[in-house]
């Protein structure tokens, strides 16, 4: 052991799928070196994300000092000012705006780049909220249309089994779900490796062979981007009409099972949802669809896992609906072994204590609930109207009220979110950002975003400051980062800064607790699952051991008398009463196909004839870790595209081409390869949009050419556009 | 005498460069040309029958390596205790001089060479100061799909087999790499569209 290293344990803390133990070895204040949990099993083991982060702590392009804009929004010239220059702006502006506007003029972007629950957008959002209030925005872009149908179906987003409990199925279905890339808590691909060796079954469905698909996967079945939900329903009439449903299943514990019926046979609409209606619609064989859905139904116990990119489309929550309620056609839903679908969550780890929605914001006071949105049903989203959807954000800046929005915008907070970069159209985003008249950004880079923003405060990493983190999803297990190093000199933390400019707000200090330890002390003592804080300080992690697998809706299944489901009617919604009150042929009370405006067979696939997936990569987490050299050098950024589309255009391996639709155009090298189906391009999301001076994005920013609307659910239609590819002109 | 080797788990690996990223960290190797562990992808078939498979791919430390044949001033040797192929990279002459020699010898690309000028040779030492401390190496306690192994190539043998090819790696009777797979099959048969 090198001399004069102190190893702190601490965690991964952005917003992948993990959250995972890190070692830091720290040297004359400075990381040296990252080693990760070598401890008891089950270890949490870092990925490449994580054994890279010195690369980023100690990255040349740190923000260093407080920053002015002295360039137009987006040019990226700003000036060095004292904090106590940046610090009275930002109060000046804040004050300002809310005298002359109100507070429902202040956007408040708090995102999911720190996942701490003492840092990032926390205590920002606390300091707000005792401001007066901001406006905020509704929809995830991650999971929206799984958890608006995980609420319709079963009233609550904990639908999920530990992972052990796949060791207990005969046959796993992975539905649009990649963890080898997206982790989906640490110990899943592990555990699907331990399946795929003892012989279980496990069949991909997804457009893309993924990692997952070429190392767990027995069948790969290439889908058609947005037309899950057509051949999840063409399963189900197969499960019926051959008599493989459970019928006591159904009877007991669902409701609205003869409306499916009639749908899936045509009763109405004259059209039976047959295997080969869906051929028609995914491009997946019809005997292919009629194998598996017998598969499905007859290996019971089954879990067909529905991941949440396919619910990142235009009607994304028909395919979550379709894939929740196939699981209860089958009667696979609180068993071991079996997986109910939904959002997924087993472990209650990720949730607050108090677990209720109501925000305490005095601009949403009063506010009715949304269109469209499940307000009867307690948790999941909030459905107050006086957010704006994150879709909608750019159209909001530009229209406020007069289109339709509830506020009128004039200033953004945006704190752990590169708000222009990960939001559905990037260009249309840079026309927003420059309508508004104050933007201040928490950031550590010099991010697309912050590009934008008149003043830019620079906030230090996980690794100089203390918190403690939940696991992504929600496992049974906390981290506890120890600040492993100081800040960079000029840096504050975004607790830090909150201190500072509570005062000047006019707000007491006392909002905020002393210390770090007492702020942290306290976040513990509300958990229940937290006994020893001083071990779990101590070891950097705390895992809580489980007598068995969870598995969700056990009680609900076992004993429906004295465990109703949290839904409105207590059971298992195929038919949800809730949506028929929408009284919106989009939200139909039961799972359907929809097409929509970007569909492979919308009229504009004539003019852009490609379907555009933006998959999650291995190397970043959304946008973060984009500009670390050790993972950048891993692979190149391009878009992945079939051969037979490349021939087609001329287009060789690592030629420079161009992507494009009618709201941006991208210049990047293709990948040319058998791993994605034809029709389909692939540009992953989370590289930073460096427009050129023709506006042409350098950096290959996914959401240049994503559509700034959202399925009637919520989703983000982040795997639903249309677009072109031609060479790049030489 | 003992000769260490490693052992990977074709089946396993999801080609994710967490091994490749926590050698670099390790190691203090800066982005750029050098890497001891190499993370290949491999992709056959046409769609959608295909067949995809990772090979990590750090020094085998061979019984009989090329590199050591090859070198013009003797400055790869063989550790007598463990069998590590070691550098002297005070005796190597530099990629100038001698044209990488050891690297065109290697049938596996382990030699890596620096973009500077005359950059000497090195290449995956085994994580020596860690085995010297009871340590395991690096790439095998970085990985999150327990793929990886490496100590004393009989140990190994005994443990997991003595399949010495796998895809992407074509075993060398004649410098005798100190490896053994769980190889990876193509038997995946997909619904064409």
């Amino acid at each position: 052991m090198e001399e004069n290293v102190t190893i702190v344990p601490t965690g991964c803390c952005h917003d992948c799928g993990g959250r995972c133990v890190l070692r830091a070895h720290v040297k004359d204040g400075r990381i040296v070196r990252i080693e990760t949990d070598n401890g008891q099993a089950p270890q949490i083991r870092a990925c490449l994300r994580g054994r890279a982060y010195r690369q980023r702590v100690n990255h040349p392009d740190r923000l260093r000092h407080p920053l002015r804009r002295v360039g137009e929004r987006g040019e990226g010239r700003f000036e060095r000012i004292s904090w106590d220059e940046a610090l009275d702006t930002v109060a000046a502006r804040l004050i300002e705006v809310k005298e002359a506007c109100g507070n429902a003029a202040i956007l408040f972007v708090g995102g999911s780049g720190n996942q701490g629950l003492l840092h990032g957008p926390v205590p920002v959002g606390r300091m707000l909220l005792h401001f007066g209030g901001f406006t905020r925005e509704w929809g995830a872009p991650s999971f929206e249309g799984s958890l608006f149908a995980s609420m319709a179906t079963y009233g609550t987003i904990r639908t999920g089994n530990t992972r052990d409990d796949f060791l207990n199925s005969r046959l796993l279905i992975l539905w649009g779900w990649n963890p080898a890339n997206t982790i989906w808590d640490p110990e899943t691909s592990f555990t699907l490796a331990r399946v795929h060796e003892r012989g279980i079954r496990i069949v991909a469905v997804d457009p893309r062979y993924t990692d997952s698909a070429a190392t767990f996967a027995d069948q790969w079945i290439p889908i058609r981007p947005g037309t899950d939900a057509a051949m999840l329903i063409a399963m189900a009439h197969v499960i019926i009409t051959e008599g493989l449903h459970d019928k006591a299943f159904l009877e007991k514990h669902t409701v609205g099972f003869e409306a499916y019926e009639d749908y899936l046979m045509g009763r109405q609409d004259g059209v039976a949802k047959t295997p080969r209606w869906a051929e028609a619609i995914t491009g997946v064989p019809a005997a292919a669809i009629a194998d598996l859905a017998r598969e499905y139904a007859t290996s019971k116990p089954a879990a067909l896992v529905a991941g949440w990119g396919p619910a990142r489309a235009a009607m994304g929550e028909q395919y979550s609906r379709a894939a929740n309620v196939l699981t209860a056609l089958t009667g696979n839903i609180g068993i071991p072994g079996g997986y109910a679908a939904g959002f997924m969550r087993a472990y209650s780890s990720r949730e607050t204590p108090s677990g209720t929605r109501g925000s305490g914001n005095p601009v949403e006071k009063g506010a009715p609930p949304r269109r469209n949105s499940l307000y009867r049903l307690r948790g999941g989203t909030n459905p107050n109207s006086a957010r704006i959807h994150g879709t909608k954000l750019f159209d909001a800046m530009i229209k406020g009220r007069g289109g339709g929005y509830p506020a009128d915008l004039k200033m953004a907070y945006v704190v752990a979110s590169n708000l222009l970069n990960q939001r559905p159209n990037t260009r249309k985003g840079a026309v927003a950002l420059k309508s508004l008249e104050f933007i201040v950004v928490h950031e550590q880079f010099m991010t697309p975003t912050a590009k934008w923003g008149d003043i830019v405060l620079p906030v230090n990493t996980f690794m100089e400051r203390s918190d403690i983190a939940p696991p992504w999803l929600g496992s049974p297990y906390y981290i506890y980062l120890n600040k492993a190093v100081d800040s960079l000199p000029d840096s504050k933390s975004d607790l830090d800064i909150c201190r500072e400019l509570a005062p000047r707000l006019g707000l007491p200090a006392a909002l905020f607790p002393a210390t770090e330890d007492q702020a942290l002390r306290q976040i513990a003592s509300n958990r229940s699952d937290i006994e020893d804080y001083e071990a779990m300080q101590r070891d950097g992690v705390l895992k809580i051991p489980l007598a068995g697998p969870i598995v969700s809706f056990r009680e609900q299944i076992e004993d429906p008398e004295r465990h109703p489901f949290p839904t409105l009617s207590g059971k298992i919604e195929i038919r949800c009463d809730h949506l028929a009150e929408m009284n919106d042929p989009l939200v139909p009370a039961i799972p359907g196909y929809l097409g929509h405006e970007e569909a492979y067979d919308a009229p504009l696939a004539r003019k852009y004839p490609l379907q555009l997936v933006t998959s999650h990569y291995k190397t970043r987490a959304h946008s973060t870790w984009h500009n670390v050299p050790w993972l950048r050098e891993i692979e190149p950024h391009g878009v992945w595209i079939h051969p037979c589309d490349a021939e087609e255009r001329s287009i060789r391996n690592g030629d420079m081409v161009d992507v494009f639709n009618d709201r941006g155009r991208m210049r990047i090298p293709a990948q040319v390869t058998e791993r994605i189906m034809p029709g389909v391009v692939n540009v992953s999301q989370g590289a930073w949009y460096d427009p050129d001076e023709e506006g042409v994005d350098r950096g290959g920013c996914a959401n240049v050419l994503t559509n700034d609307v959202h399925s009637p659910g919520g989703a983000h239609p982040l795997n639903s556009a249309l677009v072109q590819v031609e060479r790049s002109p030489q | 005498m003992t000769q260490m080797g490693f052992y990977f788990d074709q089946t396993r690996c999801t080609g994710c460069y967490t091994c490749v990223v926590a050698c670099k960290d390790w190691h203090d190797i800066p982005a750029g040309p050098v890497n001891w562990m190499r993370l290949q992808t491999l992709e056959e078939g046409k769609f959608p029958d295909l067949f995809v498979a990772f090979l990590a791919a750090p020094c085998y430390h061979c019984a009989n390596p090329a590199c050591m044949l090859a070198c013009p001033v003797d400055a790869i040797t063989k550790r007598p205790s463990d069998g590590l192929v070691c550098v002297d990279q005070d005796k190597c002459l530099g990629n100038k001089e001698c044209k990488s020699l050891c690297l065109r010898a290697c049938p596996w690309g382990a030699p890596q060479f620096g973009p500077e000028e005359g950059a000497k040779m090195q290449k995956c030492d085994f994580c020596r100061e860690r085995l010297d401390e009871g340590k395991q190496t690096i790439c095998v306690e970085a990985c999150p799909m327990f793929a990886l192994d490496a100590g004393p190539l009989e140990e190994l043998r005994a443990k997991y087999g003595d399949v010495v090819q796998t895809a992407g790696f074509k075993y060398s009777d004649r410098f005798k790499p100190s490896v053994v797979f769980k190889p990876k099959q193509p038997v995946i048969k997909a619904s064409a569209a």
